[in-house]
């Protein structure tokens, strides 16, 4: 014991030592330890979330490229198939119209031609009344002189006898 | 220079020694750096707090490679070891520390009492933080292995009688513990102050200087192992015996 009082030893300041480092302990434990070691916790998990949000980004934009371009091969893809399709489609439309314009045009020089026919029919037969009418008068005016009445009846209706069964053309050929 | 603390005076029979003095200056240097970290805290580091958070940090990742999942309870105790001894160390390289001398009532002698002298110097001081020390691995390791298991570290009759012996060296050990770690840190302490006092009275300018930066050395290097220590013997307290 003599050599623990030549060291100075108490038990009030050993008492005292102790409940001392005790309560720097707990303060430190409360007011540094906890709040740095959370602080340097919530630093490395946003680090490690802004790394993996970075290495997210690229891949997004890497994507996002690839996808660009996907989508413009697509795209031209789809327009070419368009534009082909365009084609067949324009193709066949002016084969049809030009086929119906055609088919038009005949129809309609079908019926110039039949209304030409009938037309020139209509002539004819105006024609040869406007003769057999003239022919008429002129053997009329002719024989008025040269026949009696009688006689000029009789050839008159000969002569229209003729004329309409057609011998009168036949004749004069 | 003697061993035992320096009396200064006494509030209600309670002795303040140079030692004291220390102690709670280092107290208000510990507190002053929590109040300055809780102030300026941020995600952002800089000044103070990256120094702190180094030493956080450092001791950390110590405990976590040593101890493993029990790092949480571990460091706490380790770096709050580590901080009060250095900072108690560095401080008695401060100019003043023995120099300046208080005379105390009733005081017999002509140099006076040194006002400020090394915490750590004192067996009061180092033998308080070797208790805790000890005391705190042996309730960490009941608390982690079961009371079970922790006694059977000391009494055991298995191949009897050589784990009995085993038992009573682990028992002797945990009692070697308190004088290993008061006397390492009081003696390295002590003697380095004693050493410079002397350099300091024989050669005042210039000699004592590399002493200085070894004391420097020291005061880090004891508090290191002081903590170191009390890591290593946490850990293998707080783990299951094998036999």
């Amino acid at each position: 014991m003599e050599i623990l009082d030549s060291f100075g030893l108490e038990s009030s300041l050993f008492l005292f030592q102790v409940i001392n480092f005790l309560v720097i302990l707990a303060i430190l434990t409360k007011f540094l330890y906890k709040p740095l070691r959370n602080m340097m916790d919530e630093r490395k998990r946003r680090i490690e979330q802004s790394l993996r949000d970075a290495d997210e980004a690229k891949s997004a934009l890497e994507n996002a490229g690839m996808e660009r371009k996907q989508i413009l091969a697509s795209a031209k893809k789809d327009a070419d198939e368009m534009t082909a399709l365009n084609k067949r489609q324009l193709s066949v439309e002016k084969e049809k119209l030009t086929q119906e314009a055609k088919e038009h045009s005949q129809q309609i020089i079908e019926e110039a031609k039949e209304k030409a026919v009938v037309e020139l029919e209509n002539v004819s037969k105006q024609a040869g009344l406007i003769s057999v009418d003239l022919s008429g008068k002129i053997i009329a005016k002719v024989f008025s002189n040269l026949f009696t009445e009688e006689d000029k009846q009789k050839i008159l209706s000969r002569a229209l006898d003729k004329i309409a069964k057609g011998g009168y053309e036949k004749d004069s050929n | 220079m003697s061993i035992a603390p320096g009396i200064l005076f006494e509030v209600v029979g309670f002795p303040i020694t140079n030692t004291i003095v220390t102690t709670l200056l280092t107290d208000i240097v510990l507190i002053v750096l929590v109040i300055c970290i809780s102030k300026t805290i941020s995600l952002r580091p800089k000044g103070i707090q990256n120094a702190i958070e180094m030493a956080i940090d450092y001791f950390y990742t110590l405990t976590e490679d040593t101890a493993g999942k029990k790092v949480s309870f571990i460091y706490p105790w380790v770096l709050t070891f580590f901080l009060f001894i250095v900072i108690s160390n560095l401080l008695a390289q401060f100019p003043g520390f023995e120099s300046i001398r208080f005379h105390p009532v009733n005081y017999s002698g002509e140099e006076g009492v040194p006002l400020f002298r090394a915490a750590t110097s004192d067996l009061n001081v180092t033998l308080a933080l070797a208790t805790i020390s000890v005391i705190a691995t042996n309730y960490l390791g009941i608390k982690h292995i079961g009371i079970k298991s922790y006694l059977s570290k000391f009494v055991s009759f298995k191949m009897f009688p050589i784990f009995m012996f085993v038992g009573i060296l682990e028992f002797a050990n945990e009692l070697t513990k308190f004088i290993s770690f008061s006397f390492r840190l009081l003696g390295n302490i002590f003697a380095g102050e004693s050493m410079l006092s002397q350099m300091y009275h024989l050669f005042p300018i210039g000699v004592p200087l590399p002493f200085i930066a070894l004391e420097l050395m020291v005061a880090v290097i004891q508090a290191l192992v002081f903590a170191m220590l009390t890591m290593a013997f946490m850990h293998i307290m707080t783990d299951k015996p094998q036999h």
